[in-house]
């Protein structure tokens, strides 16, 4: 790659999420070379046949925000963009296009001079950019990274790697003394604690080596196609890998899920990767519950929600398919010690109040970038007195404000849950000495149900603002309120009642466990009774599959995750978020509704 | 109106009848444009409009279908049900009583015969009509009597007699077939009256009594299969095979569901077949209740319970036999074995796959043989 280039522009707003760069639907075409025919397919439907090689993106801040999916990286290099130039990148973007040999500039003004279809310039050694007679200055870029798109993108210096005989290296981890060491913010502690590095600040790079790597269904296909391309006949540690099918099982969409269910069984085959998991729930709620993601430890799988574990005090976030095959080869995986916000919870949740609303709350105030590629530590009474449902539903949603990790710190309950002595885990908290870029405090007594509006996760109210608003469908699961503690607020609301016979009400638990369970206390009757659907555990809706998909106008209220403009149906279907209170109140009524006043 | 009953089962053979049917039914799969076509409703209170096929939306084209379907039964202030499973069975248990008449645009209408009422399907268009007018004209078709004997073998099921009879009987065209048939369960009745279409009758029935030659011997009667057919229009000559002569045929998924293999009944039988065995590595089974009671049956019985240790995958309840986009559908080059009604191309997925119809015991065997 050149260090001087010029190319064409094409320019983008602020935001522009993974769902806009290759929408969700079109995310399991099996073929890349087929699916980079739908970049911004709704925001620009002429930029998948006219982009030309060479061309470069100019966008504002948060470029590739959203979902982890590496595609939104891969279809734009396979369509020829080598350089994309923004005010900021999310995270999981930001490594994925590197990755994939895309370029990656930060710069603040040259949006402001330049139209689509001008010619921009780039000076690598120079951090310039230039455009119509302006040059403004870029971030620098660290020298591993260019190598890696010098290289022609992750595979490519793998394969290379390979080649030169490279070994998987031995972990090295700090002992029980040294992780004891007090001023650090959580993320550092469990950063150094793994990579066996004393020392950590913000900004540092350093070699991890993860207790458990997780892959899922959508991306198997990709994943066995890239340890192919890179020659691969084994993985460092097999044992250290779980395979969940959930987004594609139940197979659903016809044309893609079966060869994803394929690649998943080959995978398994050929690794000897024996932890399977088919089509027995979300794949968040399964590493916790099989205590694949232990406190004090490093977890990293291909999706975004990785995050979810954090509740438990590990350290978890998600990365793209080329990432993790390299991963998986090496055993090793470089991560960049973030900055550190601490969230300070106070006082008591009110009845007809949880978890969710907190996270929405907090969504709300620092927006979807406010948390970008930074650890959000969650401490303080209110904290702890969550059950660890409810921080797995904080944790889980800490990413859509674009943090690298959302940490509680490990308590009694964290290690009644995993069933590990406290003394083994307690250093996973809080240090008063450490350094907090910021901290936000919040008296949760005071904090009345919240709900994420269309069409944004940022978006958020307070239910009084939104109370009465008529809804079509409500959605009961997802890796973020599909737990039996959230069925069970839901089905203590709707015991003994019915929903309007217009709505429809789907109720999807998050694992086969919270399933029979469900069934086991009488909950999955008391949703049918109250005219709900039961659908197998899985992904189901959170992620656009066809679990109830919307059309033009109608309004899907949800305790799921995000809601991105088409995400849950067409571009006009109007999307929702909220507690499992606030859903089991809404369905009941048909129009959103308050679960303090039933 | 027992009377509507009585006229048709004693007018003369050819001649002309107008029925005021006791229940018209519009539901999401095909009839649905029947609410597109109507323009009024003679008698709103015999209407139901029901949700069962697209069960949760599998696309935003089966949203547009509720909303288009749900502002029709509001317009004419019909009862529009949804999330109770398929409507067919929902109706057989729970609504429609022996000596009435249905009318509804589904091949499968004659299910009500088990109940000794009768079911009739017709087009969409003259759905419309029958909604518009509150009345069904048609000619008296002649009867055809089946006296059912004997006893089904072990691993044999009522599917496998219906399918039997589809096979030898194509000769029925146009008639309504009657079953001598005391000895059955209502659901047996039901299996065999809600496939007796498939013989070209316009409806079926199950009697007590009543002369006949003709017989539909149980103790005869092996596991059998609908074949793989090209197109939608074709399944009535579907090749129907014993399923010994495709004994070793690689499938790759498995349903269970819907009034021929999703009633308690059904899952009961799965349950026992597949108890104690292993889900085979790369097959996927789905099993769909028929109507949300017998999914709370399941659930109370333990049944979904085990299905769930199996492997299996448990769909919401409703008619899946044709699923667009939807759990359960199969890729390119799969083979699907189903207690479905449909084995065209693309039925259950992509046009790319086969679907064979069997019975619930065939079903459940191939979960883990992986083979018929």
């Amino acid at each position: 790659m050149d260090k001087i280039f010029s190319g064409k522009v094409w320019t983008f707003g602020n935001d522009i999420d993974t769902d806009t760069i290759i929408p969700g639907k079109r995310g399991t075409i099996p073929t890349i070379e087929e699916m980079k025919k739908y970049a911004f397919e709704l925001l620009k439907p002429e930029f998948g046949s006219t982009v030309q090689p060479g061309d470069i993106l100019i966008a504002g801040t948060n470029f590739g925000c959203g979902s982890s999916r590496e595609q939104a990286a891969t279809v734009l290099s396979h369509n020829g963009v080598r350089c994309i130039i923004a005010k900021s990148f999310a995270r999981i973007f930001f490594r994925n296009a590197f990755n994939s040999g895309i370029l990656l500039l930060t710069c603040d003004g040259i949006q402001d001079v330049v139209t689509g279809g001008d010619i921009v310039t780039v000076d690598v050694d120079n951090h310039t950019v230039s455009a119509n007679g302006q040059t403004f200055t870029v971030g620098a870029v660290p020298e591993n990274l260019f190598n890696i798109v010098a290289n022609g993108g992750l595979i490519a210096d793998t394969r290379r790697r390979l080649a030169e005989g490279v070994q998987p290296s031995e972990p090295h981890e700090l002992d029980y003394t040294a992780r004891r060491k007090k001023g650090f913010t959580m993320a550092e502690k469990l950063l150094r604690k793994n990579a066996g590095v004393d020392e950590v600040k913000p900004g540092d790079i350093v070699i991890t080596h993860p207790d458990m790597f997780m892959i899922h269904d959508i991306y198997t296909p990709y994943l066995l196609d890239t340890l192919e391309q890179i020659g691969a006949d084994k993985i460092a540690d097999p044992d250290k890998v779980t395979i969940i099918f959930d987004h594609c099982m139940p197979t659903a969409v016809a044309k893609n899920d079966s060869a994803h269910y394929d690649a998943g069984l080959e995978l398994s085959r050929r690794y000897g990767i024996k932890k399977l998991h088919i089509g027995e729930g979300i794949c968040h709620s399964i590493m916790h519950e099989e205590k694949y993601a232990k406190p004090g430890c490093i977890a990293t799988a291909t999706d975004s929600h990785t995050t979810t574990y954090g509740g438990a005090g590990n350290f978890c976030s998600g990365i793209g398919t080329a990432e993790m095959a390299a991963a998986l080869i090496t055993g090793e995986l470089w991560f960049k010690v973030p900055e550190a916000i601490k969230i300070v919870l106070n006082g008591h949740l009110p009845d007809g109040v949880l978890s969710k609303d907190v996270i929405l709350k907090i969504l709300g105030d620092i927006k979807a970038d406010g948390g970008q590629y930074k650890s959000l530590e969650f401490t303080g009474p209110a904290a702890h007195e969550m059950s660890m449902m409810a921080r797995f539903t904080v944790a889980n949603m800490a990413l859509e404000a674009g943090a690298k990790c959302g940490l509680f710190e490990a308590d009694e309950k964290t290690a009644a849950y995993y069933g590990m002595p406290l003394e083994e885990i307690d250093w996973v908290c809080v240090d008063d000495d450490a350094h907090y870029e910021k901290v936000l405090t919040y008296d949760v007594s005071e904090l009345e149900p919240q709900l994420s509006c269309p069409q944004g996760v940022d978006n958020v109210h307070p239910l009084h603002e939104v109370l009465g608003t008529p809804i079509d469908e409500v959605y009961l699961g997802s890796c973020t309120n599909g737990s039996i503690e959230d069925l069970a607020v839901a089905a203590e609301i709707m015991k003994g009642k019915h929903v309007p016979d217009t709505m429809r009400f789907i109720v999807v638990p998050a694992t086969n466990r919270v399933f029979k369970e469900a069934i086991k206390r009488g909950y999955i009757k008391t949703f049918i009774e109250a005219g709900a659907v039961i659908c197998h555990p899985c992904c189901g809706l959170c992620c656009g599959m066809p679990y109830g998909l919307m059309y033009d106008d109608e309004r899907i209220l949800s305790t799921a995750n995000r809601n991105f403009i088409g995400r849950q149906g067409t571009k006009k279907t109007l999307s929702y978020l909220c507690s499992p209170a606030v859903a089991a109140a809404t369905a009941l009524a048909g129009v959103v509704s308050d679960p303090r006043t039933l | 109106m027992a009377n509507n009953f009585d006229t048709l089962l004693t007018a003369a053979p050819g001649s002309v009848v107008t029925l005021e049917p006791d229940y018209i039914v519009v539901n999401d799969g095909v009839s649905y444009l029947a609410a597109v076509e109507a323009k009024s409703v003679a008698n709103p209170d015999k209407v139901l409009v029901f949700f069962d096929h697209n069960v949760p939306t599998g696309d935003p084209e089966g949203a547009r279908v509720f909303g288009v379907i749900r502002d029709f039964a509001k317009k004419f202030g019909c009862r529009f049900i949804q999330a109770q499973g398929v409507a067919y069975q929902y109706m057989f248990k729970e609504v429609v009583l022996p000596g009435q008449v249905v009318v509804g645009g589904g091949s499968h209408s004659a299910i009500f015969g088990a109940n000794g009422a009768l079911g009739f399907n017709v087009s969409p268009l003259e759905l419309a009509r029958v909604l518009e007018t509150g009345k069904y004209q048609l000619i008296v078709p002649h009867t055809v009597i089946f006296r059912v004997e004997g006893k089904l073998k072990d691993g044999v099921s009522m599917m496998d007699a219906a399918l039997t009879l589809l096979k030898n009987s194509k000769c029925v065209p146009g008639s309504i077939v009657k079953f001598v048939a005391p000895a059955l369960s209502a659901h047996e009745k039901s299996v065999l009256c809600s496939m007796a279409c498939g013989t070209g009758a316009v409806t079926a029935l199950c009697v007590e009594e009543g002369d006949t030659d003709r017989v539909l011997d149980l103790s005869t009667v092996e596991p059998m299969a609908v074949l793989p057919c090209e197109v939608r229009s074709a399944q009535h000559m579907a090749e129907i095979r014993p399923v010994a002569e495709l004994a070793g045929t690689h499938v790759t998924a498995g349903q269970i569901g819907g009034f021929t293999g999703g009633t308690i009944e059904d899952l009961r039988v799965a349950a026992n077949i597949i108890k104690g065995k292993k889900l085979a590595r790369g097959f996927r089974l789905t099993i769909c209740p028929a109507t949300s009671a017998d999914y709370i049956a399941a659930c109370e019985e333990g049944l979904l319970e085990l299905f769930i240790d199996y492997g299996a995958q448990i769909s919401a309840a409703g008619d899946h036999s044709v699923v667009r986009q939807g759990a359960g559908v199969i890729g390119k080059g799969e083979t699907l074995v189903t207690t479905g009604l449909y084995t065209y191309n693309g039925c259950m997925g992509v046009a790319d796959s086969k679907v064979y119809t069997t019975s619930v015991e065939t079903v459940a065997c191939a979960s883990f043989t992986r083979t018929l």
